[in-house]
């Protein structure tokens, strides 16, 4: 569904993603992790629009993403969750809910049915939809960025850090959102700092060092690789 | 990697570098058109070019204050001719109708010009962008207004004629006083310009200007920064309308309204904006364009002027001169890759003559710190101390509030509740800036770059920085730097070499506590072992004080003194590195977290 | 006495709701781009033109029809004018050149009027009539300017809180990225943001042109009075502008009544001075005015 090839990115005139490929079908979870700095936000940004790719492509479901403005490939069906919990803060959690559906305008029987799956899965947002999102705790904000992106039915869903500024005990609940959201057909790509609690929610995982792809793996095995590389590097 | 060999191999090997900046180049061109165009009608004894390009030099030479304003200070004026007219008007009031001499007129009219100048400096204290703008174009419509008005002293719209025959006499190759003053001052102009941008003070307007959260961290107050660029350009233009009157002879309301300033605005513009010489080809371009070709169309004037300027914007939005220079420096481009920016090279070079060990006194001492942003609260009742001379990790998820206590701690915000203490000294309340001077350093996450400066110059705005005497050693490290780094560019290195950039900022501002942001997030491997080895010279060699936020936990567990742990805003463990390893909220962040 | 304070703050109340209306159109425009229209002074008086034009000395049923007319007029040239603006800030680091651009389109559009219609300025009659408050008689067109300018709070209000278009507007300036990533149309979003700005100062252009000076170089004035509203009352915030608006205006009024006409944009200018020093986020608005 997602292909993206040999893409090449950066900020100005400086590289940050060197060759990257990776794939994502629909009902599956792909997530990546890296260290900070080594490229993971930078491809999510490049992949969904917001920094233009010096090379490669970005297809979703054979048609060429890249160059396209970052609306535009939200309303194809590529949808990027930004991290650190971005809503709108001055507009109530109904309306926020409302945005998402900009991009799929003239479906208001789909957009209802949507928001009421949100709200039987987050039932705080219900409670509180009449409010600010600002007056939001940090993990209602990132429901609630969650759900402006689920009413808008993506295909592909990119979701970078959902944990951020989160307790942790609130990643578990999220994610089981998400693998339930990707079982419906969806193909997500995560990227989480807390890999060991993600993977069980994932099925592929990949690890980019340095703005380059160090290898990719089923999740089940993910811990596994890990370990092999730090004892790699150490013993070099 | 032998520290020799990196030197060695660049000094021979490479051939010489592209100058990086054409500033000096540019003002010597500057000066010639500025001399064929001022003394060449004269040797000619053309007397309508002569009179004209006598206009167009203090032209020239106001809009070379308006282009340091503008990119040097960052601040748009839009009442530049106003500075100008308070110049001229003053001192014809007291030359012309008071019979004052033409000396004390004009310390009179200066006098007046810096006066205004303050009154546009004055707001730009507390606020800056579009606010100015505004307040300086209110300034070019209420002068003339206030010039017919005011009659008692002005004479209104019947203006002031003055007469200085002196200055017109012939004093050899026909030359007069007046045509060698108004092509001198100019060329002055242009060489004050350069040296303020090459001084102290002028990297430090530039930096205030480009990122003011930068310059705060580095001790520069901006709005100070933004007053005394007004007040200097207002001096320098002040100046030109001394000299308009003599060669204008004749002062009126029409003379000093909008569309003045709006001259001097849109040739920089044109010219293009911070080139040395976009001034002058701006000035010719916009002024002698529509009053000397389309002298026939003078009602045309403005319109030409403002079709100029925004087409100039949308298609080059560089200018003239600033298109011709991106296109040379595209053509020297180009990257040195991981061996464009090292910190290897230069550690010999500091001998620390000390062994240092962290001592029992405290550096920072936190207590009770909360940080709220709305309802999300991003540091929870923190209470930290570092003492003097340790390596301090701070460790901890995404968002767990690391880089918000390092905002505070740096002064760049505040506190809702509790308080801190820096050296002994109640720092709860302090500005960012306040903070800086007292000797702490910071990097931030996304390394403040200025593309504008050579990497020499983005490492030596550390040490304008600096607050107390400099060791000698210090002094040789910035030799080799500058001789190394004075014709790069900063704007090819990659991120990670970006950050290190600041680290080696920080350490020629000499702060004696420091605080990294992620330093060696994007370093490789080799990178990253030097910067090990330079956090840990800093501290048992030369004695300082560092806060690591980072992620690296073999990098921070290889030379920290003490580590602490946060989550959710909160402190969840601190203490030696053993006894943190073992505690059980730390554990988990080891199992396949390494790569997080 | 009394009767000179009924003019002060009748007046001063009048010509500070034109002052208002250029700050409202100030924000929906800042809102969704960050930009502040320098031109939008010379676009008001473009709405006092079009009623010198379309409907001057007309009957009533005319000038009602030639009221739209004039607003979707101006906002056609408004929105270009934003198209044209935002041109560079699509691929330029530098996101600033839109002073530089709005402060040419107003000087070209000062100096078109200037060359195709002289510097004179224009007496557009007004049609409705004039009345009497506390004896005093006052031109219908200061009634129409509070009427236009409380018409206009509160239909953005309902607009900006109501509808899916203004909750979008307003959520680009809340977060820029996060509207992108979103899908909302961005640039459509931003051009409407203009169209309205001008929909809305060319009907007060046109309501008022009996008590503005049409002519060539009003434009700098009125938008400066109009900043000067924006900043007292806070920018962003259109509630402010109905204190600001008319604050400006009284003070404006008092200062050509006490010392001469001629001070009146020396007095703005003071003000404006006073309030960036004292206040510089304005009385409504938050500290976005003082970025460090």
């Amino acid at each position: 569904m997602l292909d993206v090839r040999n893409l090449y990115a950066g900020y100005g005139i400086v590289p940050v993603l060197e060759d990257v490929s990776l794939t994502a079908s629909g009902g599956e979870i792909l997530l990546i992790g890296g260290e900070n700095g080594a490229g993971k936000s930078t491809l999510m940004r490049a992949i969904a629009g917001f920094n233009k790719p010096t090379a490669g492509d970005v297809l979703l479901d054979g048609k060429p993403l890249q160059g396209m403005a970052p609306e535009a490939i939200a309303q194809q069906g590529l949808r990027l969750v930004l991290d650190g919990h971005r809503v709108f803060p001055e507009l109530s959690v109904y309306d926020n809910l409302r945005m998402g559906a900009a991009a799929r305008r003239g479906d208001r029987e789909g957009f209802g049915k949507a928001v009421e799956e949100i709200y039987s899965v987050f039932p705080i947002l219900k409670e509180r939809h009449r409010q600010y999102a600002r007056d939001l705790s940090g993990g209602q904000q990132q429901m609630l960025a969650l759900g402006q992106a689920f009413v808008a039915q993506p295909k592909v869903l990119l979701c970078d850090e959902p944990s951020m500024g989160l307790a942790q005990a609130l990643l578990p609940p999220i994610l089981a959102f998400l693998r339930k959201w990707a079982e419906a057909g969806t193909a997500i790509v995560i990227v989480e700092q807390h890999l060991s609690v993600t993977a069980p929610y994932a099925d592929r995982a990949m690890i980019i060092e340095r703005g380059k792809v160090r290898f990719s793996c089923p999740a089940s095995e993910l811990d596994d690789r890990l370990k092999e590389m730090e004892t790699a590097e150490t013993d070099a | 990697m032998a520290v020799s060999d990196t030197v060695a191999a660049s000094d021979a090997g490479a051939p010489r570098k592209q100058r990086f900046s054409s500033d000096l180049p540019q003002v010597w061109i500057g000066m010639a058109l500025i001399a064929v165009t001022g003394f060449l009608p004269s040797f000619l004894g053309n007397s309508y070019w002569v009179h004209t390009f006598q206009l167009v030099n203090i032209y020239i030479a106001a809009a070379i204050f308006q282009n340091f304003l503008f990119v040097d200070a960052g601040q748009k004026s839009f009442g530049q001719g106003v500075i100008l007219g308070l110049g001229a008007y003053v001192t014809a009031i007291f030359f012309g109708l008071h019979d004052y001499s033409f000396a004390m007129a004009a310390a009179i009219g200066l006098g007046a010009a810096a006066l205004g100048g303050l009154l546009f400096a004055l707001p730009a204290l507390r606020v800056q962008y579009f606010h100015l703008g505004f307040v300086t174009l209110s300034a070019a419509i209420v002068f003339p207004q206030l010039l017919m008005t005011l009659d008692r002293w002005t004479n209104g719209i019947n203006g002031i004629s003055v007469e200085m025959p002196e200055l017109h006499h012939e004093i050899g190759l026909g030359l007069s006083p007046l045509t060698i003053l108004v092509a001198v001052y100019p060329m002055l102009a242009l060489w004050v310009h350069y040296f303020i941008r090459r001084s102290r003070l002028g990297r430090q307007m530039r930096v205030a200007a480009i990122s003011p959260e930068g310059a705060r961290s580095l001790g520069i107050k901006p709005g100070l920064m933004r007053f005394t660029a007004f007040v200097i350009a207002a001096i320098g233009t002040g100046i030109c309308g001394i000299l308009y009157l003599p060669t204008v002879a004749f002062v009126s309301p029409q003379g000093f309204n909008v569309e003045l300033s709006f001259v001097f605005f849109f040739a920089v513009v044109v010219g293009g904006r911070g080139q040395m010489l976009g001034p002058i080809i701006g000035i010719w371009i916009v002024f002698i364009l529509p009053n000397i070709a389309l002298a026939g169309f003078v009602e045309y004037r403005l319109l030409i002027y403002g079709f100029l300027t925004l087409v100039t914007v949308i298609l080059f939005p560089d200018g003239v001169v600033g298109t011709i220079e991106r296109w040379r420096a595209r053509r020297g481009v180009a990257g040195r890759g991981e061996q464009a920016f090292r910190v290897d090279a230069f550690l010999d070079r500091l001998k620390g003559d000390r062994v240092a060990e962290p001592s029992g006194n405290v550096a920072i001492e936190v207590r009770g710190g909360t940080k709220k942003f709305g309802e999300v609260i991003a540091v929870n009742e923190v209470d930290l101390t570092v003492r003097e001379g340790e390596i301090h990790g701070l460790i901890g998820a995404n968002g767990s509030g690391k880089t918000s206590l390092l905002n505070v701690l740096s002064g760049l915000s505040r506190l809702d509740s509790g308080s801190f203490v820096i050296n002994g000294r109640e720092a709860t309340r302090l500005a960012a800036d306040r903070i800086a001077n007292m000797g702490v350093g910071r990097t931030f996450q996304t390394p403040r770059i200025y593309p504008q400066f050579s990497l020499w110059e983005n490492l030596k705005v550390g040490m304008d920085a600096r607050t107390g005497d400099t060791g000698s050693d210090m002094d040789a490290l910035a030799r080799a730097l500058e001789q190394e780094f004075s014709e790069d560019s900063a704007e090819l290195l990659s991120h990670g070499q970006r950050r290190l950039v600041e680290v080696m900022r920080t350490v020629l501002k000499e702060a004696s506590i420091i605080l990294f942001d992620e330093p060696a997030a994007g370093l490789s491997q080799s990178e990253r072992a030097n910067f090990s080895r330079l956090v840990r010279f800093l501290s048992r060699q030369m004695g300082k004080t560092v806060i690591l936020v980072e992620h690296d936990l073999d990098l921070v567990w290889g030379i920290a003194d003490t580590i602490t742990v946060m989550e959710q805003g909160r402190i969840v463990a601190s203490g030696n590195p053993e006894a943190v390893a073992e505690d059980p909220a730390v554990q988990h962040m080891f199992i396949g977290g390494r790569r997080a | 006495m009394l009767l000179e304070i009924t003019v002060i703050v009748v007046r001063g109340i009048a010509i500070g709701s034109i002052f208002a209306m250029i700050a409202m159109s100030f924000n929906i425009v800042h809102g969704a781009t960050g930009i502040l229209n320098f031109a939008q002074g010379n676009m008001l008086v473009l709405g006092g033109f079009a009623a010198y034009f379309l409907a001057n000395a007309a009957g009533l049923g005319w000038w009602l029809l030639m009221l739209p007319v004039a607003g979707i007029l101006i906002a056609i040239l408004v929105a270009f004018q934003g198209w044209v603006t935002l041109l560079p800030l699509r691929s330029s680091v530098e996101q600033d050149s839109w002073i530089i651009s709005t402060v040419s389109v107003s000087v070209i559009l000062g100096a078109a009027v200037l060359v195709t219609q002289g510097p004179f300025t224009y007496t557009v009659q007004g049609v409705v009539p004039s009345f009497r408050i506390l004896g005093v008689r006052t031109p219908g067109a200061y009634a129409l300017a509070i009427g236009c300018m409380l018409f206009w709070f509160f239909a953005m209000r309902i607009f900006l809180r109501k509808t899916f278009l203004g909750l979008a507007i307003s959520a680009l300036r809340q977060d820029f990225d996060a509207a992108r990533a979103a899908g909302l149309p961005v640039r459509r979003l931003q051009i409407v943001a203009f169209a309205i700005s001008g929909l809305m100062i060319g009907t007060a252009g046109f309501l008022v042109a009996p008590v503005i000076s049409v002519s060539s170089d009003a434009g700098l004035r009125y938008v400066l009075n109009g900043f000067v509203a924006a900043v007292v009352g806070g920018i962003g915030s259109n509630l402010g502008t109905l204190i600001g608006g008319p604050l400006v205006g009284v003070v404006g009024m008092l200062t050509a009544y006490k010392i001469g006409g001629a001070y009146q944009d020396l007095a703005s200018l003071l003000l404006l001075i006073a309030i960036l020093m004292l206040r510089p986020q304005g009385l409504f608005g938050r500290s976005s005015a003082r970025r460090v």
